[in-house]
């Protein structure tokens, strides 16, 4: 590589951070400022608002819902999508097929015709009232989420031989989910980490679904930050920062597991 | 996969796949144990395929059917006809194609060469890059919209740091102009997680042999880089657009009702105190996924062509 190219990579990587960074750093500025009105950096820095957000029940609520959510589309979202997949790929290639259009569509239907959709039928005229409690989102988020797995679950597979390993499993008289649990899903467990991460920070950031099938009902973070955006723009910023410092973490763990593949 | 099937072997169950027709007599105890686990392996697939049915498919069905019916439950066109008529509803779906085109372009055009040049990177900082891209792709609606608001809002740090460098004309986040902004920063970063996989197939041979022949870098790109890429820079552009059409949290966040974008408008419709309509809210989401979904499968269709 010339010395030109890595001055280009050196300035690539520093205006993706600064991508990354600003935005997050500028709330969180604004949260901890005494006064920034009329000027480029704040004047002093407070933990006012912080204290206020932080005493408020509201705010608790809406982080208790919102890992409530979060949590439980996750869980949700792996135990159904995880064995679909690994039946898909080693036994059914045509409902793998199936799978992979299935948990790709969500890309191309925008989020808010989904939610009309399920506006539409679990609101109680068929018999089923999910809107209004968080079962709607939980099982809502799986169909958005699914690619989460299927994705990195099947670049795991295609360097795994699996019929192979399933043949030497049965000369040796195991059986079929015995070489799934023990052989088959420790091949793509790293595929599996990265999903989860990636389904929980979807569930906590999701707000169209949140606010038009649930609402004020079951109020998540991101419902609470709409409410407050008519209040004061500083305990916003606070709601904000701990959102982005959750999901902060979590892209963390993600890169220090992926880190960890090499070793 | 059949060829692999045909391989001699022990009258053991083979998994999936297998085209039991090319071996000699498999025995019937054989053929129940090989079809007991693949009906097991669709129980497993069993809870997934339900929900997917329940909400994935099921509210599709849902929209379209009553995008088709009057309030009486009659079969109808009228709501087509109601927003293809209405100046209104049709210069909202201009103004989304106009920011979705826009920011997906911008997306595509600072996505590419940072991807480019994400290829000489170590293994790790590659990695490191893409997933942290991978998480700021979740950051829409209503933190990104607002971490705006306080970077180029009125009284804004950068847009005071513009206006004290003398640079003029400070950005207007909200209006439709700010709003391709801020779909840009979400669209570099997927831009970049879309290309960066279809960018191997720029082998350091290929680039070597262009130098041999003494093409410029700008020659090599437009006559070799480009061309090679171009099924993946459709793809992608169509999925960033795509993307785009159907974001509603940020530009909520960010403008409210103020633009007017399908996907407000459909909000507005479906939840609005004033103008709730059901049925029309319905037909504008349908008319969404539809113009959303004909370009994919035009794509698709030249892709076949192109590979026969």
């Amino acid at each position: 590589m010339t010395k030109h190219g890595k001055d280009a990579q050196r300035v690539v990587v520093g205006l993706f951070v600064a991508l990354q960074v600003l935005p997050v750093l500028s709330v969180a500025l604004n949260a901890f400022a005494t006064d920034w009105a009329g000027s480029i950096l704040p004047e002093g820095l407070t933990w006012h608002w912080a204290g206020q957000i932080f005493a408020d029940p509201r705010f608790t609520l809406a982080l208790r819902n919102s890992l409530v959510i979060s949590f439980g589309a996750m869980l949700v979202s792996a135990a159904v999508t995880i064995p679909a997949v690994l039946a898909g790929h080693c036994y059914l290639p045509s409902l793998d097929r199936c799978l992979g259009a299935l948990v790709i569509l969500p890309y191309a239907v925008p989020g808010i015709a989904l939610a009309l959709g399920l506006m539409r039928i679990y609101s109680g005229q068929y018999g089923v009232q999910l809107n209004g409690t968080p079962w709607v989102l939980i099982l809502g988020y799986v169909p958005l989420g699914a690619s989460f797995y299927y994705l990195p679950i099947k670049n795991n597979l295609r360097a795994v031989p699996v019929r192979e390993l399933i043949e030497a499993g049965h000369l040796v008289g195991a059986g079929d989910l015995a070489i799934m649990r023990r052989v088959i899903l420790p091949a793509v467990i790293r595929g599996v980490v990265v999903g989860l991460v990636m389904n929980f920070a979807l569930a906590i950031s999701e707000f169209v679904y949140a606010n038009l099938l649930v609402g004020g009902l079951y109020p998540t973070l991101q419902i609470f930050m709409n409410v407050l955006r008519q209040g004061s723009g500083r305990l916003t910023s606070v709601v904000v920062t701990v959102y982005f410092v959750v999901v902060w973490i979590l892209s963390t763990a993600v890169v220090a597991v992926m880190a960890r593949r090499e070793d | 996969m059949d060829g692999e099937s045909r391989a001699p072997s022990l009258t053991l169950p083979r998994s999936g796949g297998g085209q039991a027709g090319t071996r000699l007599g498999p025995t019937m105890q054989g053929l129940s144990v090989r079809s007991r686990v693949k009906l097991c392996a669709f129980l497993f697939a069993l809870p997934l395929l339900a929900i997917l049915a329940l909400f994935e498919i099921a509210p599709l069905l849902a929209i379209a059917w009553n995008s088709l019916h009057d309030d009486d439950g009659l079969i109808t066109l009228a709501n087509y006809a109601e927003i293809l008529g209405s100046r209104f509803q049709r210069s909202a779906f201009v103004t989304s194609v106009l920011v979705s085109a826009g920011s997906a372009g911008l997306g595509i055009l600072i996505g590419l060469p940072v991807a480019n040049i994400l290829r000489f990177m170590p293994v790790r900082l590659q990695q490191t890059v893409l997933t942290y891209a991978n998480i700021g792709s979740n950051f829409t609606g209503f933190p990104l919209a607002f971490a705006f608001i306080i970077m180029f809002g009125l009284s804004g740090s950068f847009t005071l740091l513009l206006a004290k460098l003398g640079i003029a004309g400070h950005l207007d986040i909200y209006s439709t102009a700010g709003l391709v902004v801020v779909y840009a920063y979400l669209q570099v970063q997927l831009a970049i997680l879309l290309l960066f996989p279809s960018l191997g197939a720029i082998t350091p041979e290929i680039e070597e042999m262009a130098t041999m022949v003494g093409a410029s870098r700008l020659k090599f790109w437009w006559r070799i880089g480009l061309p090679i890429l171009s099924p993946s820079l459709i793809g992608s552009f169509i999925l960033l657009f795509a993307n785009a059409m159907g974001t509603y949290a940020t530009a909520y966040a960010l403008v409210g009702g103020n633009a007017n974008l399908v996907t407000l408008r459909i909000g507005e419709l479906a939840a609005g105190d004033v103008y709730s309509d059901p049925q029309l809210a319905d037909t504008l989401a349908t008319l969404l996924i539809l113009v959303l979904i004909v370009p994919v499968i035009v794509e698709q269709a030249l892709l076949k062509r192109s590979r026969p």
